[in-house]
């Protein structure tokens, strides 16, 4: 069964990476995409990662 | 089998910290605190769903969610992440009631497989395979598929340099690699096997046993979740087909499986049994191949997907892996996240970015962000995801278990069911129990559900609420 396209944001998921080098106001957006992507990044890692990772330990499962 | 039932066990990490990252409440304290809804609904933290899953608080604290058993593998997709959306909702409701009390403590839930010391909790795929079907041929040659499949369908993720290793901390296609000690075993957590044979086959044992792999990374990709169980399954159909199979049974899966992991190339030689060598791309290529004659219509996308990941890793270039799989997704994003940062891939602020990836949290997960922005896949669409929230798979027993969860809840009927049986907890109930996994009508269930509904003329089972 097949469940291609149904809601891929912009493209199909087949055929993101080929158009968006095609178009190039497409390209500019997701760069922009991209910083801002990372602009959110660093608001979580900028908020005491160390010490947050240090926090999770918790017994083995399974 | 042509048709196969599988089903997809996710253990969530959990960790509850204050605002400066520190932790607020221990794990046990948390879980606690996350399942307040489902013991006042279940009077148990062990409970089916209306979606016919399992949700349920495992050793360790560990919140899990079990889908119900699926027969097409984008239904299976979508009662996982139907299980993550669950999971995030008790989350979101235990975090409101933590900030009314003026607890200062958020939780977060992280499908992920390894804690900050090295603690491994899993992702655990079962299929069902048929009792006649010589179990003890399979390893020989599934095992190969399973050690080399990271390369397409692992998390990824950062290890640092071992006892007596040098060198830097170093990307790897799964951190799982490190946590397996043996092949094939019934252990699950001292010496973790690739294969567990733990024989519970939820159904007729005369005529199913269950395959139970507990290699795999918790996925966050719809692609790799789908892939997992889709090459799997078409794997498990060559062996069962009979015919001669590739011959790549390895010297040490072990020791293959970790030099897999670390090798992101995929040409490392792997030594074989036979004496001698071949490669993680070369194994993968060779499975895909033999398969191809057995994949129907609707699984050519499965074929194509496969190969365009043995390409990314074969030729390096991972345009079409960056944007689909968990391990090339994270690869570019932990590699763009250290370059502005100035730092290695051993810096603390990679792991708490890989935490963050896997972060099921709409609000604080990296996964949910990418997605967004269309650099992760979202296959299915929002409104197939809810509503796998609280319907079952149509096509497998767990439709029947489905209808009889929704009647007892909607009318307020005690009732107990498991895997395969289902009972109202009122004197004199008889149990109903269906042990063909494929069974989607039965008259004991229809009897069942008009018992709860009050409309089976017997005059003591007027609905209690």
């Amino acid at each position: 069964m097949s469940q291609q396209s149904l809601n891929a944001p912009g493209h199909g998921p087949e055929d993101s990476g080929e158009d968006a080098a095609l178009a190039g106001g497409q390209v500019f957006a997701s760069a922009q995409a991209a910083d801002d992507l990372l602009d959110e990044i660093d608001s979580v890692l900028e908020s005491n990662a160390e010490t947050f990772v240090r926090s999770f330990v918790q017994k083995g499962g399974q | 089998m042509k048709r196969r039932v599988g089903g997809l066990e996710t253990e969530f990490g959990l960790v509850c910290v204050r605002e400066d990252g520190s932790r607020a409440l221990e794990p046990e304290e948390a879980a606690r605190e996350l399942f307040r809804p489902v013991v006042a609904m279940g009077r148990s933290s062990n409970v089916f769903l209306r979606n016919a899953s399992r949700l349920y608080l495992d050793v360790g604290s560990h919140p899990e969610y079990a889908t119900a058993e699926c027969d097409d593998w984008w239904e299976l997709v979508a009662q996982d992440r139907a299980g993550e959306r669950i999971f995030a909702e008790l989350t979101e409701q235990a975090n409101a009631r933590l900030a009314e009390a003026g607890q200062g403590a958020t939780i977060h839930l992280l499908k992920n497989n390894v804690d900050s010391v090295g603690n491994a909790f899993g992702s655990h795929e079962n299929f069902l395979v048929d009792r006649r079907g010589e179990f003890t041929r399979l390893p020989r040659y599934l095992l190969p598929f399973l050690v080399t499949r990271q390369i397409i369908t692992g998390a990824g993720g950062v290890v640092h340099p071992g006892e007596g290793e040098d060198g830097p901390a170093r990307f790897v296609f799964s951190r799982r690699s490190d946590h397996m000690w043996e092949a094939v075993s019934s252990a699950t957590t001292r010496t973790r096997p690739i294969i567990n044979t733990r024989d519970e086959p939820h159904g007729d044992p005369s005529r199913f046993r269950r395959l139970h792999v507990i290699v795999g990374d918790s996925t966050m990709s719809e692609v790799s979740t789908h892939l997992r169980f889709a090459t799997t399954d078409l794997v498990l159909r060559a062996i069962e087909g009979g015919r001669a199979l590739p011959e790549l049974a390895l010297h040490d899966d072990i020791a293959a499986i970790r030099a897999v992991a670390r090798d992101l190339t995929g040409a490392e030689p792997l030594p074989t049994a036979a004496g001698s060598t071949t490669s993680a791309v070369d194994v993968q290529q060779r499975w895909l191949d033999h398969v191809t004659p057995f994949a129907d219509s609707e699984e050519q996308e499965v074929l194509e997907q496969w190969q365009k990941g043995i390409d990314a890793v074969r030729t390096g270039d991972r345009t079409w892996a960056a944007t689909h799989l968990d391990w090339a997704i994270k690869e570019r994003l932990f590699t763009q996240v250290a370059e502005r940062r100035g730092v290695d891939l051993g810096d603390p602020a990679i792991e708490r970015l890989d935490l963050a990836y896997h972060d099921i949290s709409a609000e604080h997960g990296i996964f949910a962000a990418l997605q967004r922005r269309g650099q992760a896949p979202q296959i299915l669409s929002e409104e197939r995801i809810e509503a796998a929230r609280s319907t079952a798979p149509t096509t497998t027993r767990a439709h029947l278990r489905g209808q009889v969860v929704a009647a007892a809840q909607e009318l307020g009927v005690d009732h107990v069911v498991d895997w395969t049986t289902f009972r109202l907890t009122r004197p004199g109930a008889m149990p109903v129990q269906v042990l063909d996994p494929f069974a989607t009508e039965s008259d004991e269930v229809e009897a069942l559900l008009a018992e709860i509904r009050g409309t089976d003329g017997a005059p003591d089972s007027a609905p209690v609420a």
